[in-house]
């Protein structure tokens, strides 16, 4: 029982103070511009006096709330007696505590801005308007009151909520997983749909029906943001043969599709040679001319090992966008303005929307790619890879030659960055060097980890939430990083292994948190 | 003329003088037993063969043929195999898969299947688990998947690394039996071990390493009954 309270109001003070700082960053603000989005309400009337904007922000305070509760209730395994009293009192304990915290601070500063200070002179976020926006219309000690009052409410409902799924107090999550594989995963037509093929074959066929029909409903706009997160999927595929087959952490791999977008760009554009060449041309000529870099860099590099590999692969991709931004070279580069008017591909005369036609080409190109990938992981240069990662001494003691194989890897995810730069280029006709700063390779690297190293369907789901999602959620725009880091923080935790991850990994994870989870019971005990 | 000659090889580890001019001979159809203490350069001497470390002096003879110009991949295709110390097997990999990893370098694929039946007709605990994870494997078990992969690659020499470290007495003996049927079958053998008593009961020939030079070689009766064998490595007063 004490345990329980010490953990309850320990969730409190956790959830209090990051309820205290979204809203110090304005965060609360912002998530209530997405949530009038996603619920399309900002033009319903008024509930409770509060129009859509407060409503929306009491939402989400509320949310955070019930998430709150639902910790703070789900720590203690056994209560005697009355086990949804327990977790009614737990997580209105949380509840209680973040209102607290929540409600002093929005108090005070609800005071401070009646009385004329300018707090956005030290946090830029706290602009009158949305100071008044937080106070939901109360006087300061009422909005206090109502959050401390409202927060312990979602609090013991959060914590109803987590005992009502799940029996003994356990976590949300693994309630929730328990009510699934006890209460449906049993029935007689979930088991014989889970069994049978079809059923699999269908689903895979309805979404890529779907993904193949979506660029012609999806408006400019959207087609732009699904050619973005299919060339992310290209160089996504492509630093996961390189980081998640072989085990090499190339950190520079921006270059490569740099190479392959400058391709494009100088061979097809107007200025400043003036070739003029064939887009279908230039195509393989990119991804060549990337494959070919790759193992120039990489015939040196990769005789290093993991850190000093990450790090000249790094200063790798820093040198080319360099170059490529160097006022000395502009006549050949065309330097820090970039170049502008890239060709784009002509269909045979067909006549279509350029638009649309260019996401089903690149639609195309993640096809082509995720078969050759496939192809490769199941060969016998795949499992060279594989025993690589795995013990690098040992497989040449099995007679891989280890610099062929290091390199081939390096080749192939070079010429996939290659297309995927050219097709870039190409896209935005124009390309400049501050196309390829670091970022892009950090989010790559982002893309597979977060998707799950290895997996293919992973890199794909990793593209669409890096790339998509923040476009889905443009209000997010000043918080991309901050949410981004986030996101990482909660995938650790929810997700160790990546969102869909390879079966090899996932096992090797759930082998480590096998064990963790028995040192924490023996720890309990 | 030997299978394996090696003469004088010096190898270091940057400036740690290793081996200061080993020398030793494999005939055909041997098995000979390298024996010494920790740190003596038994594996080391291995790793030479191999070519995981390159010896700066000295020639290393395979049919008359130097080794030490080849990479490892290389010496993997003239037929020596090598069971490596701590069994190196793949751990996050099937052991049907580290099976395979083993025949690599072949492309027969009617052969590959007949050494695969082989070599689950020598360690039919591995034909129960073929596409169990190597991980999960128990020592034994992996020492026999480490033993079964060096086979796979259908090598003329085997090298082995302490294939009895860390397995029960009654193992001990099941390792020691099968390297005998494999030898028997006509596969030349170089066996490193610090079971010199079980080592030598099998061996036609041995040596003694000590901190990098080869200090005795003989039979391996006469150094069963070598008064300084028996009280340094067989522990016998
Ligand atoms: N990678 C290395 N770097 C530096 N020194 C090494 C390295 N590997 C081995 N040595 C040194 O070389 C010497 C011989 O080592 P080796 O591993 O060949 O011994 P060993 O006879 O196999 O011993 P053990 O029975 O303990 O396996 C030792 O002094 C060791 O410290
Ligand atoms: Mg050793």
């Amino acid at each position: 029982m004490k345990n329980m309270i010490r953990n309850s109001l320990r969730t409190g003070i956790v959830f209090g103070i990051i309820t205290v700082f979204l809203f110090l960053v304005g965060f609360t603000g912002t998530a209530a511009n997405i949530l009038a989005d996603l619920l399309n309400n900002e033009s319903a009337p008024p509930l409770f006096g509060w129009a859509p904007p407060m409503l929306n922000t009491v939402i989400f305070v509320g949310l955070i709330g019930l998430w709150a509760g639902a910790s703070g209730a789900s720590r203690e395994k056994d209560v005697a007696g009355d086990p949804y009293g327990a977790a009614v009192l737990g997580g209105g304990i949380a509840g209680f505590v973040q209102g607290l915290l929540t409600g002093l601070v929005m108090a005070l500063v609800g005071t401070l801005n009646e009385r004329g200070v300018m707090m956005s002179k030290y946090l830029a976020e706290l602009l009158p308007a949305a100071v008044k926006q937080a106070m939901l219309g109360f006087p300061p000690p009422g909005a206090g009151a109502f959050y401390l009052l409202f927060l312990t409410a979602a609090g013991a409902l959060g914590g109803l909520a987590t005992r009502g799924l799940g029996r003994g107090g356990r976590r949300p999550r693994e309630a929730i997983r328990t009510w699934a594989r006890e209460k449906v995963e049993v029935l007689p037509w979930v088991q014989s749909l889970r069994r049978s093929p079809a059923v699999k074959y269908a689903v895979y066929g309805i979404l890529l029906l779907g993904i193949l029909l979506l660029p012609l409903f999806a408006g400019q706009y959207w087609n732009y943001t699904i050619g973005t997160v299919g060339i992310y999927v290209l160089l996504g595929l492509g630093l996961n043969i390189v980081v998640g087959l072989a085990g090499l952490l190339d950190l520079g791999y921006v270059a490569f599709f740099a190479i392959g977008a400058y391709a494009m760009a100088l061979l097809t554009a107007p200025t400043p040679h003036n070739l003029m060449w064939n887009f279908w041309l230039v195509i393989p000529i990119g991804i060549l001319l990337a494959a070919v870099t790759g193992i120039l860099l990489g015939a040196p590099v990769l005789r290093m090992r993991g850190d000093y590999l990450a790090i000249v692969t790094l200063g790798f991709g820093e040198i080319i966008r360099i170059l490529s931004k160097s006022d000395d070279l502009s006549d050949f580069t065309g330097g820090p303005r970039g170049v502008p008017a890239v060709a784009g591909p002509d269909f045979f005369g067909l006549n279509v929307n350029s638009g649309i036609a260019f996401v089903y080409l690149i639609f195309l190109s993640v096809l082509l790619v995720i078969f050759v990938t496939n192809r490769l992981q199941n060969s016998r240069v795949g499992r060279a890879w594989e025993a690589m990662r795995e013990d690098e001494t040992v497989s040449r003691a099995m007679g891989i030659n280890t610099l062929t194989q290091k390199l081939l890897a390096f080749a192939i995810g070079a010429a996939f960055a290659g297309l995927g730069g050219a097709l870039f280029a190409s896209r935005n006709q124009f390309t400049g060097p501050e196309d390829f700063n670091l970022m892009v390779s950090i989010n790559v690297v982002a893309v597979v980890i977060v998707g799950g190293m290895g997996s293919i369907p992973g890199v794909i789901a990793g593209a669409l939430v890096l790339k998509g999602l923040p476009e889905m959620l443009r209000q997010l725009e000043d918080y991309r990083v901050m949410v981004f880091g986030a996101l990482l923080v909660v995938m650790m935790l929810w997700r160790p292994a990546g969102l869909i991850p390879s079966s090899r990994r996932k096992m090797e994870i759930d082998k480590d948190a096998g064990l963790a989870e028995t040192a924490e019971e023996g720890r309990g005990k | 003329m030997p299978m394996l000659d090696i003469h004088d090889i010096h190898t270091y580890y940057g400036n740690i003088h290793a081996l200061k001019g080993v020398s030793l001979t494999v005939e055909e159809g041997e098995i000979v037993t390298l024996i010494g203490s920790n740190g003596a350069g038994k594996t080391t001497t291995l790793r030479s063969i191999c070519g995981l470390q390159k010896p700066r002096r000295g020639s290393i003879l395979l049919h008359g043929e130097d080794l030490v110009a080849y990479k490892p991949h290389q010496i993997v295709e003239k037929g020596v195999a090598m069971v490596p110390e701590g069994r190196g097997i793949f751990a996050r990999l099937t052991v049907a898969e580290n099976l395979d990893l083993g025949a690599y370098i072949r492309r027969d694929r009617r052969g590959i299947q007949e050494d695969l039946e082989h070599v689950y007709g020598i360690f039919p605990r591995l034909k129960e688990r073929t596409r169990q994870v190597a991980g999960t494997l128990s020592g034994g078990e992996q020492q026999m998947l480490a033993t079964g992969r060096a086979l796979m690659a259908q090598p003329r020499l085997l090298l082995m690394d302490e294939p009895s470290m860390g397995l029960a007495p009654l193992l001990v003996d099941a390792i020691f039996d099968v390297i005998q049927t494999i030898n028997r079958k006509g596969t030349t053998i170089l066996l490193v071990e610090q079971n010199a008593l079980m080592a030598l009961s099998i061996a036609h020939r041995g040596y003694v390493i000590q901190t990098g030079e080869i200090v005795l070689k003989d039979t391996a009766a006469n150094l069963k009954n070598n008064e300084t064998v028996r009280k340094a490595y067989l522990g016998i007063e």
